[in-house]
């Protein structure tokens, strides 16, 4: 376990430098720079070069990388080109809300989504498994901001309610908090169960063929028994691997609906930081995003092994 | 009364009699099929669904509900949300559907040669595309688009960049798999060269993923290109595309929700069409 841990660091550490580099190109891509941005059509040559000078523009691109690259591995996140508050304060803040609002839908998702998924398996092919498959399958097709604004409508004209337009942090009040988010969370926590339930039915539908179910069956277990300790079980681990995957994708939906609902997480910080070519923002930003995603996957690869024994010794 | 007890064996039946037969068992497939029939209809000759112009702009009629005139009512500056969502069609759909055939001409031609060949150019490959692998797809397109500015080019760019690496490592799997088979062997036994082995052999093996991985991220990737529009990265105004219209909706979403409703509602029907085929198609691989 020791030695494929720090394998499996070195190689997501790798990927992580290599995902910087084309980072830090992708951002360099934008044609017009933050100088250009501040001087508007008036300003002198000579200013605009001094400005450059500053922001290290005038250095070749990658002595731009070195100097970002080095700093960052020292925790250093560089300051924000246009706001003048450090970057690691600005992505902190981000990542946080963020991170609430992905938590928050995995939860919905699983407490919905798993359930589902396990009845949809059991009573395969009967009227129930039709309709959570025909709830899953608007869930997975329907584009999460529409549903976000569809709600958004409903809920305004049924309990003339609308959200609160202003993010409020939990610790200042975790009511207020709730009430901005519900409606985010609901719609990308419903499209997330759709996507969780399809995938635990295949699988509760997988193990059910199996031989040692059928093998249960015929020596007459009782059928919560066969549920419990054969195909709970066995269903568990991808399970497991799945909150992973979803985790993945909550957070590229949040980008989405963080814009919709004007939350202030990294969605809406990368956004803004596009549009005034804040470099060290979008950087930092997009690196913590990555990180994160990685992160997850790691964290997914060493539960599958810890509780499945089988991949140990592979 | 005649009684005719013996009934057709299965090879003889017509073929009106098998497709019916396997309609009944499969009833997704043929909602998909029905569904993408007329989507096809509708993106190929809009002008028979509507004789109105989705660009025409008449600021007396802003924002006017559902009505016998404007079924879905029109927009905020008046234009008919029908006419748009029609015309919205063609762009949205080819918008994708050539993203991702650039994807996978592109991602699926290089995974072959690189699963075929091996060696320190498929190493390299490797390493890109798990870096592009971790990012988000829909951040990586966001990115693209947002960086390089909006503009149906550069959409198609990051749309087809964003699924890319999938259809390398389907290709390079399946190219892989493929090499140590006694066919290729043979093939090089008798003096045939790599890269005619690779072409017209290796080549038509692995093309039945590619074609079933297209379908599967079809709906997929109309879902990235709907958020980039929605964004207001992705096709601009006053092009109708469905991402594009709920862009301009959403401000007004609680006064005239039907600027919203509509669009949603196209992007929701056709990722339904595509995911119900790709289920079917993904149905029979399995089998297979």
């Amino acid at each position: 376990m020791g030695s494929y841990l720090l394998k499996r660091l070195a190689a997501s550490l790798l990927t992580a430098l290599l995902a910087s580099i084309l980072v830090f190109l992708l951002v360099r891509m934008v044609p017009g720079d933050v100088v250009a941005q501040m001087m508007g059509q008036a300003g002198g040559e000579n200013a605009a070069a001094a400005l450059r000078e500053f922001f290290g523009l005038d250095q070749p691109i990658y002595m731009q990388y070195l100097a970002w690259i080095t700093h960052v591995l020292q925790g250093d996140l560089g300051v924000s080109w246009t706001r003048g508050i450090p970057v690691a304060t600005m992505v902190g803040q981000a990542f946080l809300v963020t991170l609430e609002i992905a938590l928050l839908t995995l939860f919905i998702a699983t407490v919905i989504g798993v359930p589902l998924g396990i009845l949809a398996g059991i009573y395969e092919n009967r009227p129930l498994d039709t309709a959570i498959q025909s709830f899953n399958i608007i869930g997975l097709s329907a584009p999460v901001f529409w549903v976000g604004l569809m709600l958004l409508v409903g809920v305004s004209a049924t309990f003339s309610w609308s959200p609160p337009l202003r993010f409020v942090t939990p610790d200042r009040s975790l009511a207020d908090n709730l009430a901005i988010l519900a409606l985010p969370i609901a719609s990308l926590g419903l499209l997330q169960a759709a996507a969780y339930s399809q995938f635990v039915r295949q699988n509760v539908v997988s193990a059910m063929s199996q031989e040692y179910v059928r093998t249960a069956i015929a020596k007459g277990v009782p059928v919560r028994g066969i549920f419990f300790k054969h195909i709970l079980r066995n269903v568990m681990i991808p399970i497991i691997t799945f909150m992973g995957l979803i985790l993945i994708q909550i957070l590229g939906g949040t980008v989405i609906i963080e814009s919709l609902f004007a939350l202030p997480g990294l969605g809406r910080l990368l956004l803004a930081a596009i549009e005034t070519r804040d470099y060290p923002v979008l950087q930092g930003a997009l690196l913590v995003v990555v990180v994160a995603a990685m992160v997850v996957n790691l964290l997914v690869d060493l539960t599958y092994r810890l509780i499945d024994p089988r991949v140990r010794v592979s | 009364m005649a009684l005719n007890v013996s009934p057709a064996p299965a090879a003889r039946l017509t073929t009106t009699g098998r497709l019916m037969r396997s309609a009944r068992r499969e009833p997704g497939l043929v909602l998909s099929l029905v569904l993408l029939l007329l989507l096809l209809l509708v993106a190929l000759f809009p002008q028979l669904f509507t004789p109105v112009s989705p660009l025409d702009v008449a600021i007396d009629q802003a924002m006017l509900p559902p009505s016998p005139e404007h079924w879905f009512g029109t927009d905020d500056v008046g234009r008919d949300v029908f006419a748009r969502v029609i015309h919205g069609t063609r762009v949205t759909l080819s918008i994708c559907a050539g993203s991702l055939l650039i994807s996978a001409l592109v991602g699926g031609a290089v995974g072959l040669v690189s699963g075929y060949f091996g060696g320190w150019f498929d190493q390299v490959l490797g390493r890109i595309v798990d870096v592009l692998l971790s990012f988000p797809p829909i951040i990586l397109g966001m990115i693209i688009t947002g960086v390089l500015g909006p503009h149906v080019g550069n959409l198609i760019l990051a749309l087809s960049i964003v699924y890319m690496p999938v259809f390398f490592r389907i290709a390079r799997a399946g190219a892989l798999g493929e090499v140590g088979k006694t066919y290729v062997e043979a093939a090089r036994s008798v003096g045939i060269r790599e890269r005619t082995i690779l072409r017209r052999h290796v080549t038509r093996n692995v093309m039945p993923l590619l074609l079933t991985q297209y379908i599967i991220l079809f709906p997929m990737i109309l879902q990235i290109q709907a958020a980039l529009g929605f964004l207001g990265l992705g096709v601009q105004p006053p092009t109708p595309d469905w991402g594009a219209i709920l862009e301009q909706g959403k401000d007004y979403i609680l006064f005239a929700p039907w600027m919203s409703v509509f669009p949603g509602l196209a992007i929701l029907v056709a990722a339904l069409a595509l995911m119900l085929l790709g289920r079917a198609v993904q149905k029979r691989m399995d089998q297979r």
